[in-house]
């Protein structure tokens, strides 16, 4: 269970998100719809931790297990010469710590989440080599083997095409319909991927406030929070 | 090559403890000097460099051991760079900036006071590898070897940190704490190497032999082992031009390390060159 009670956002003086109040449970496929600048990056990353409200608290289950994060900017220093393959094993550190090889089940589930991104024929490839998309569904891969039980998507498909970003979502519906996982995204508008993928209710955000809502309930503008 | 190797070992018998310090320094400052450049942290290798200078200035102006002066003015130094965080309106370049202005000015005012004078500041600068004594090689042993030791242990934290310093934050890295720990590692590193072979070498050799490797090298692995084989080769090719031709031995390493660098630039624009030439002839 994550909650936000009374969670004010913002950066210095300049307050983002004001009087957030939210209960997200576990297992369930949360889309955060908003226009850009409406503060959902904001408000994801004072879930993970990375920002800390102005007023009000957060609590998560991160200090047991962290959360897999896809950020919504690439956030790898592209001058480090790494491989797709070390960018996407960065996420067994949470099992691995500072000195521990990866076992062979790591290993594996590592080829099994390059293979199912359609990442092997990359996966020696340098990572500051790659196109955005490539490198996008790198950061997916990366969330994937951590082993996470809530997933944090920044725009996790801005720069997939079609096809991968179908795969993406099918990959999301399944960690939450199979594994129970939480998946908490970003996402600009509401598409038909959304609207069919394992969810029955949407976070709309806009002008500083937050609102959850059943999809069905949605008027098809962010600007209904209003 | 014969004469390379006999001129190696006849020095190797008359300056063992330079020899021995001269490759100490190289192995320790380039393995560092990686993470340095990558982690765009070379600006912040020259302050330091300048500042162990300042601190040994200090030292002989109030008869300490220049290590102990070194070591403090580096601390500082980093301390001030720790306080400065990312998100205050100056940024970390700009303090550095003054901190370099200050202790350069300040290693002059100190040494002009001295009994030791210009060729002290000299001294400072350049250093000499030649004239290490043991003791310097003792204090080098005892300080480089284990900080090295330390931040290959602790390589993966500090790599996440560095690379992705939002996602290590979300593996529950603490990544202020990892980027004190290089910051301090390489402060004590530079001050205890910067004694023996002055402030220009000691930043060569964080910078230099890293660069070019990087330029050659597409993995991180790589890229450490070559600018090690690379900073040790400038070393022992210093100290036999030096031997043989009676040159400053630091200069030359650092000229050596220069040139590699220009040859591998060079060679990689000819040969890019050739290869578009290559390909659109084909075409």
């Amino acid at each position: 269970m994550i909650r936000c009670q009374n969670v004010t956002l913002g950066y210095g003086r300049d307050m983002v998100l004001e009087n957030v109040t939210l209960e997200i449970p576990r297992g369930v496929f949360l889309p955060f719809i908003g226009p850009n600048g409406a503060g959902k990056t904001t408000l994801l990353r004072g879930i993970l931790g990375l920002i800390k409200p102005l007023k009000g608290k957060i609590e998560t289950p991160f200090q047991a297990l962290p959360a897999g994060y896809v950020p919504q900017h690439k956030s790898v220093d592209p001058l480090f010469p790494l491989t797709v393959r070390e960018i996407v094993a960065m996420g067994f550190y949470p099992r691995l710590g500072w000195w521990k090889k990866p076992r062979a089940q790591d290993k594996k589930l590592l080829e099994q989440a390059l293979e199912e991104l359609k990442l092997t024929p990359h996966a020696h490839k340098n990572y500051r080599d790659l196109s955005g998309g490539t490198k996008q569904k790198t950061l997916v891969a990366r969330a994937f083997v951590s082993g996470a039980d809530v997933f944090i998507m920044d725009e996790p498909t801005s720069e997939l095409d079609e096809t991968s970003e179908k795969e993406v979502f099918h990959h999301l519906a399944e960690l939450v319909l199979k594994h129970q996982k939480t998946v908490l995204m970003a996402h600009h508008g509401l598409n038909q991927l959304i609207r069919s993928s394992a969810t029955s209710e949407i976070c709309l955000v806009n002008h500083g406030r937050v609102k959850k809502m059943k999809i069905q309930d949605f008027k098809g503008s962010p600007e209904s929070l209003s | 090559m014969t004469g390379f190797f006999l001129a190696l070992r006849e020095m190797v018998k008359a300056f063992p403890t330079a020899m021995g310090a001269g490759i100490l320094i190289a192995v320790c400052c380039s393995f560092l000097g990686t993470l340095v450049v990558l982690k765009r942290l070379v600006f912040i290798g020259a302050t330091l460099s300048q500042t162990a200078a300042c601190g040994i200035a200090a030292a002989f102006f109030y008869h300490l051991h220049p290590f102990l002066g070194a070591v403090v003015f580096n601390l500082a130094a980093v301390t001030l760079l720790a306080l400065s965080t990312e998100e205050e309106r100056v940024p970390r370049d700009a303090v550095m900036a003054m901190v370099f202005i200050l202790t350069s000015s300040l290693s002059v005012l100190l040494v002009s006071k001295t009994a030791e004078g210009l060729d002290e500041v000299h001294s400072l600068l350049y250093g000499d590898l030649i004239i290490t004594s043991s003791a310097d090689l003792h204090v080098l042993l005892w300080v480089l070897v284990p900080l090295t030791v330390l931040v290959l242990l602790f390589f993966r934290p500090l790599l996440y940190t560095f690379v992705d310093r939002d996602e290590a934050k979300i593996l529950g890295i603490r990544v202020r704490f990892w980027e004190l720990f290089f910051y301090y590692i390489l402060g004590i590193v530079v001050s205890g190497a910067s004694k023996v072979a002055g402030m220009l070498l000691v930043f060569c050799y964080l910078v230099i032999p890293a660069m070019t490797a990087l330029m050659v090298s597409n993995r991180l692995r790589d890229a450490i082992a070559i600018s090690i084989l690379l900073a040790v080769f400038s070393t022992l090719f210093g100290f036999y031009f030096s031997y043989v031709h009676d040159f400053p031995t630091n200069q030359v390493i650092a000229v050596t390390s220069c040139l590699m660098l220009g040859v591998v630039l060079a060679g990689k624009r000819i040969f890019g060159s050739l290869a578009s030439i290559f390909f659109s002839v084909s075409r």
